[in-house]
């Protein structure tokens, strides 16, 4: 299951699991997305290359517009998958405490 | 355990459930849990996306006995060597950042180890991942 929706104060919330089977809901949902975006990953559990794939993708986008994505609350098992992948320097990325 | 699986996208919510429903029986910490939920489906999709006309299943089976064990088989599939490090793109600034090849990096470095074999047309993948009870 993954779910994502603009929270009352402006962020979009991730949750559930973003697999390859998910990434069309994700994908859809973010390209209507324009400006500063705060991803909220406080409920997403899990993340694997397709959904890096896709934030990728908006990253560049919004980047084009001088704006960016800033993902807050992310778990361990993300932030390594992150780190793995070398996001940490091209997103504003910041784990959950 | 081994259970075959359509060889779809809309297989992961099955291929999920059937290795979460292993590894919690065996109450594995999510330290070894996500990393192997991750690679095989790093492992699955790359079976699906790099072999679009083969329609046999793909066989999945799952074992625990100190450590996490996953094989998945796929029969009738190009030869694709999981264990080969090939060039990923992790340093580039953003604008020419590309995607391509995360998935297998992201496995041969959270897998503890990872075999391939390929025989007249039958390509296996195995990995293991420690079952230790430390959130690693």
């Amino acid at each position: 299951m993954f779910e994502i929706e603009k929270g009352s104060g402006g962020e979009v919330s991730c949750r559930g699991r973003l697999d390859a089977a998910q990434c069309a809901t994700a994908e859809s949902f973010l390209d209507e997305l324009e400006g500063a975006i705060t991803l909220d990953f406080n409920e997403l559990e899990y993340i694997s290359s397709a959904g890096l794939g896709i934030l990728l993708k908006t990253q560049k986008r919004l980047a084009g517009s001088g704006a960016g994505l800033k993902i807050i609350n992310v778990n361990n098992h993300i932030h390594d998958v992150f780190r793995y992948s070398g996001f940490h320097a091209i997103f504003d990325i910041h784990a959950k405490e | 355990m081994r259970r075959d699986f359509k060889r779809h996208l809309d297989s992961l919510a099955g291929l999920y459930e059937f290795s979460e429903a292993i590894m919690a029986e065996k109450k594995l910490p999510d330290g070894v849990r996500f990393p192997v939920h991750l690679a095989m489906e790093e492992l699955f999709v790359n079976m699906v996306h790099y072999n679009p006309t083969v329609t046999t299943d793909i066989e999945v089976t799952v074992s625990v006995d100190g450590v996490v064990r996953v094989s998945l088989v796929d029969n009738g599939g190009a030869e694709f060597d999981v264990t080969v490090k090939r060039e990923v793109d992790t340093d580039s600034p953003l604008e020419e950042r590309k995607p391509g090849g995360l998935g297998v990096h992201l496995v041969q470095n959270l897998v503890d180890t990872l075999e391939y074999e390929y025989q007249d047309g039958r390509g296996e993948v195995i990995f293991t991942k420690g079952s230790g009870t430390e959130d690693v």
